[in-house]
């Protein structure tokens, strides 16, 4: 679906686009620097009803929605985890994985729901479901997001994201989504607990006191700081490395590629530790963690070829001649004119990716920094 | 939790503490999207939606996508296709976001109830657009439910109208919407009962109610929706509020359209031309 | 969704009772360790033209750990097309691949229902994708192919207790699966392509007696305490080029090392599984 839709751009365009791009910096349609997002407006907060939301509105005109809405569920305990009680409800019968010991906060990937919404697409639709994926392997990968939503060892909390996008797909939805979503999780509050051990959880009415899903740094303990993943698109054409393309950009794409990463809170903590919580200079140490890397088919691969002069009965090549060459002169490539690419991606190519997207002081650092600097009311 | 009615008596106040003929805070934005067509913003209380609009478009190559779910109604044409149809089809799409209401709930599109709002909706809309000027089209309307608090549906059709004035297309006059209700539950039987303007989703549960929306400033009706059992004496009443309710919502929603044109004409966005002489804009 | 179609049994899980017996507790007791050196890929069995009336069809069988009551993974693919659009699809220069990945109900523990759930349909466009590079797609216009692949057998245990292993790491084996009986599939449906593609498996593993996590290629998720990356990569040998790659896990970004050695162990799974996909395909047309 989103990725593959069709663009419709003659091959002529797509050869323009394709040289333009690869040229060395490389010009792009909207005239921003390779490594440079799309600038973009966002909110947070702005569903009371929700108990975290966040609105991200990219210039290009594609606006993304996500509210986060949180519920007490009963833990379903491993079978015989505790002598003739079981606590059943529904659900998959995948395990906790939780110790015998009270003390070790374990989470399920159960306990986490992301939908995603996209305006003309089926709910079930095949790249939707891919999006959602996405989204939510990002958020499970280090298993650390899942014990944030642990009451106690009867009760946990189940949380629903919802993703909507609200304008018409214009580009590949999955930097906003992803951005969104990470607004929405850093504003998300869950009312403070006020009951004790495994007895049936009661919360404190005052809103005022709900703390916060993810802490923030200033208020909290360095080690509590933790964010949510962030997804970022990237492209490769020629020896060009693209962030952030438009749906014009992704058409010609070599090879594209979501990745994910977080920062890294275990490093970051024993950083701090030595500087003796210097957290002005925190940023330049920020450390990053991989979480997740995909493929994405680019859409390049269903654009229509160009037809050389050679081959074009137009410019004098007779058809009795083109059939036999047919074959022939699919496999030569002319310069200047369009053909999808086919195969894949050189390993190089795709390490170059990561490689890119990882580096200190790289865009996932700029990227991470703009977000922090987001109000969160 | 039940709704007690029996303290309007005592003061005349509802629970929110409205008298019966006051419409709750309703803030619109037209225009909040670049990329669309057309798009508004549209609160009624608690209520909140968005709505985007895309056309008059050529219709064909998202009508696979939207196609079955979408409420579309063939301007002027009985039967057929678009393709075949004199005028612009209005195809509506309703998404309701699962943490819209207060127990997240997940609405499936093919939703009979949704379904019924789109066509509602459908009906209404391309009754008053100008349809006919746009052969063989489509016009998208896609809303959004982000938050719900009673009268959904007005809140949706006074969105999609913005919306749709948003988006340029001649149309004849606003679609304004509101609900109206009554003071006591039909089993109560109560002679007695005032009617009320604009439902909220507590008192929805519990009385009586009705969705209405007129065309401008006349008392033409174009929607109106009831879904409760309600004496036939009240009905009059209901409905007589419920129309000088839309006649109110009408002036919010002008006054909306009329301050963004103003603003986009300072702003130097527009020019202030032949069709902007006949607003006042000071 | 529910399934409206089908008279479908009560909701809930019951847990058919295993008897522990001598032979099953000897293999608790084995359980834990990784009997295949570290570079190594299970065996696997693969034929071509299993299914007549399909335009191509293949099927895969990976070698269980030797234990009973261990399933290995089982797949049948079969290939249709490639055949002409409907009339009322819009013109393409290509031929449009669509793939769906099924699981058979009895396939896992948990049982599946008849319609794809999310990660089946996220598993189909995987294979999509994998799939996408390495055919020749401009050489049949205006026409579809339809690739289907059933799992019959997932790669689980019945007897492991739930807290073991994560399903969402059987997904990567089952992909990479799917990968290569689907490219035996394509060939054999005579559906031309740049190479024959092949999926591989890498994980880093942590194992209690060992210090330092390590990589092993064609991982099971049970044999192992903790998984802490894997990736599934689709390899087109002669060509060198990767046309799927899946990554999972929580790796350090400063030590980009770690990833491309993943990479790189998954491309030589993926070499390896080639290897078995060409030599079946060479019988065939032998």
């Amino acid at each position: 679906m989103a990725s593959t839709q069709h663009v419709l751009l003659s091959p002529a365009e797509l050869a323009y686009l394709h040289a333009a791009l690869s040229l060395t910096p490389p010009i792009r349609p909207d005239g921003r620097a390779p490594a440079q997002f799309r600038p973009l407006v966002a909110e947070t907060g702005i569903l009371p009803g929700t108990n975290g939301s966040a609105r991200i509105c990219f210039a290009d005109g594609t606006e993304a929605i996500v509210g986060v809405k949180a519920e007490v569920e009963r833990t379903r305990l491993v079978d015989g985890a505790t002598a003739g009680t079981e606590w059943k409800e529904g659900g998959s019968a995948r395990g906790e994985g939780e110790d015998d010991d009270g003390g070790d906060k374990a989470g399920d990937s159960d306990w986490v729901e992301l939908t995603v919404e996209i305006p003309g697409y089926r709910d079930d639709d095949a790249g939707t479901a891919f999006l959602a994926a996405m989204l939510s392997e990002a958020l499970l990968a280090d298993g650390a997001f899942a014990k944030r939503l642990w009451i106690n060892r009867r009760f946990h909390w189940k949380l629903y994201l919802d993703v909507l996008l609200i304008s018409p797909p214009l580009s590949y939805p999955l930097p906003l989504l992803s951005l969104t979503t990470h607004l929405a999780l850093l504003a998300t509050r869950l009312p403070r607990l006020k009951s004790e051990g495994d007895e049936d959880p009661f919360f404190d009415d005052d809103w005022a006191a709900a703390r916060h899903l993810f802490p923030r740094s200033s208020s909290s303990t360095t080690k509590e700081s933790a964010r949510p993943p962030v997804t970022l698109l990237v492209m490769a054409v020629g020896n060009n490395i693209i962030f952030d393309p438009a749906k014009e950009e992704l058409a010609v794409a070599d090879v594209a590629l979501a990745v994910s990463v977080a920062e890294d809170t275990t490093a970051a903590a024993t950083t701090a530790a030595t500087m003796d919580l210097d957290d002005a200079a925190a940023p330049a140490a920020r450390s990053l963690r991989l979480l997740s890397i995909r493929t994405i088919d680019p859409p390049s691969r269903l654009t229509p070829p160009g037809v050389p002069n050679a081959a074009n009965s137009a410019y004098g090549a007779t058809t009795a001649q083109k059939q036999p060459e047919a074959r022939t002169a699919e496999a030569e490539a002319v310069e200047g004119v369009w053909r999808a690419p086919r195969g894949g991606a050189k390993p190089l190519v795709m390490a170059a990716l990561v490689q890119k997207v990882l580096e200190k002081g790289g865009v996932a650092d700029e990227i991470l920094d703009a977000l922090d600097a987001v109000d969160l009311g | 939790m039940p709704l007690d009615t029996s303290a309007y008596s005592l003061a005349l106040l509802r629970v929110d503490g409205r008298r019966w003929n006051e419409l709750r805070r309703i803030h619109a934005q037209i225009r909040t999207q670049a990329a669309a067509d057309g798009s508004s913003y549209l609160e009624i209380g608690h209520t909140k939606v968005m709505c985007v609009v895309t056309g008059p478009s050529e219709p064909g190559s998202r009508r696979g996508a939207i196609g079955s779910t979408g409420g579309g109604v063939g301007g002027g044409a009985v039967g057929g296709g678009a393709a075949q149809s004199k005028g612009a089809e209005v195809a509506v799409s309703i998404v309701i976001a699962g943490f819209s209401s207060v127990d997240r709930k997940r609405t499936a599109r093919g939703d009979k109830r949704i379904l019924e709002l789109q066509s509602t909706i459908s009906n209404a809309l391309a009754a008053s657009l100008h349809t006919h000027l746009f052969p063989h089209s489509a016009i998208n309307i896609s809303l959004h439910v982000l938050s719900q608090d009673g009268s959904l549906l007005a809140a949706l059709i006074n969105a999609a109208t913005l919306a749709c004035v948003d988006a340029g297309i001649p149309m004849t006059d606003y679609v304004a919407a509101c609900t109206a209700g009554s003071t006591s539950t039909y089993a109560a039987n109560d002679e007695a009962a005032d009617p009320l303007l604009d439902l909220n989703h507590q008192e929805e549960q519990e009385l009586p109610g009705l969705t209405v929306a007129t065309l401008g400033g006349s008392d033409r009706v174009a929607v109106l929706v009831c879904e409760s059992r309600v004496q036939v004496s009240r009905l009059e009443g209901m409905l007589a509020v419920g129309v000088d309710g839309c006649k109110q919502v009408r002036e919010i929603l002008d006054r909306v359209v009329r301050e963004k044109g103003r603003r986009m004409v300072q702003e130097g966005t527009v020019e202030k031309g032949v069709g902007l002489n006949d607003m006042d804009v000071d | 969704m529910s399934d409206r179609r089908r008279i479908n049994g009560p909701v809930g899980a019951t847990i058919p009772p295993v008897s522990e017996d001598g032979a099953s507790r000897e293999v608790a007791g084995s359980r834990g360790g990784r009997s295949r050196p570290p570079n190594a890929i299970r065996k696997m069995y693969l034929k071509t033209g299993v299914t007549p009336s399909a335009s191509g069809s293949a099927y895969l069988e990976i070698e269980t750990s030797g234990r009973s009551g261990v399933s290995g993974l089982k797949l049948s693919c079969t290939v249709h097309g490639p055949r002409s659009l409907p009339r009322s699809s819009p013109f393409s220069p290509h031929i449009i691949l669509s793939t769906h990945v099924k699981y058979a109900p009895f396939a896992t523990r948990q049982r599946r229902g008849y319609l794809r759930d999310p990660s089946e349909r996220d598993l189909g466009t995987h294979l999509e994708a994998a799939l996408r590079g390495a055919i020749i797609a401009d050489r049949w216009p205006k026409s579809g192919v339809d690739i289907i692949v059933s799992i019959i057998e997932g790669d689980q245990d019945r007897e492991t207790s739930k807290t073991q292993g994560d399903e969402s790491w059987d997904l990567m084996n089952a992909l990479s699966g799917c990968i290569t009986v689907a490219s035996a599939a394509l060939a054999d449906a005579g559906i031309d392509c740049v190479d024959t593609v092949a999926g591989g498996v890498a994980a880093l593993v942590s194992d209690k007696g060992d210090a330092s996590p390590s990589i092993v290629i064609d991982p099971i998720p049970s044999e192992h305490d903790r998984i802490l990356a894997a990736c599934c990569i689709a390899y087109l040998p002669t060509r060198d080029e990767v046309t799927n790659l899946w990554f999972k896990g929580d790796l350090p970004a400063s030590d980009t090392e770690l990833y491309t050695k993943l990479v790189e162990k998954g491309i030589q799974a993926s070499a390896k599984a080639n290897r078995v996909l060409v030599e079946c395909l060479g019988e065939t047309v032998g």
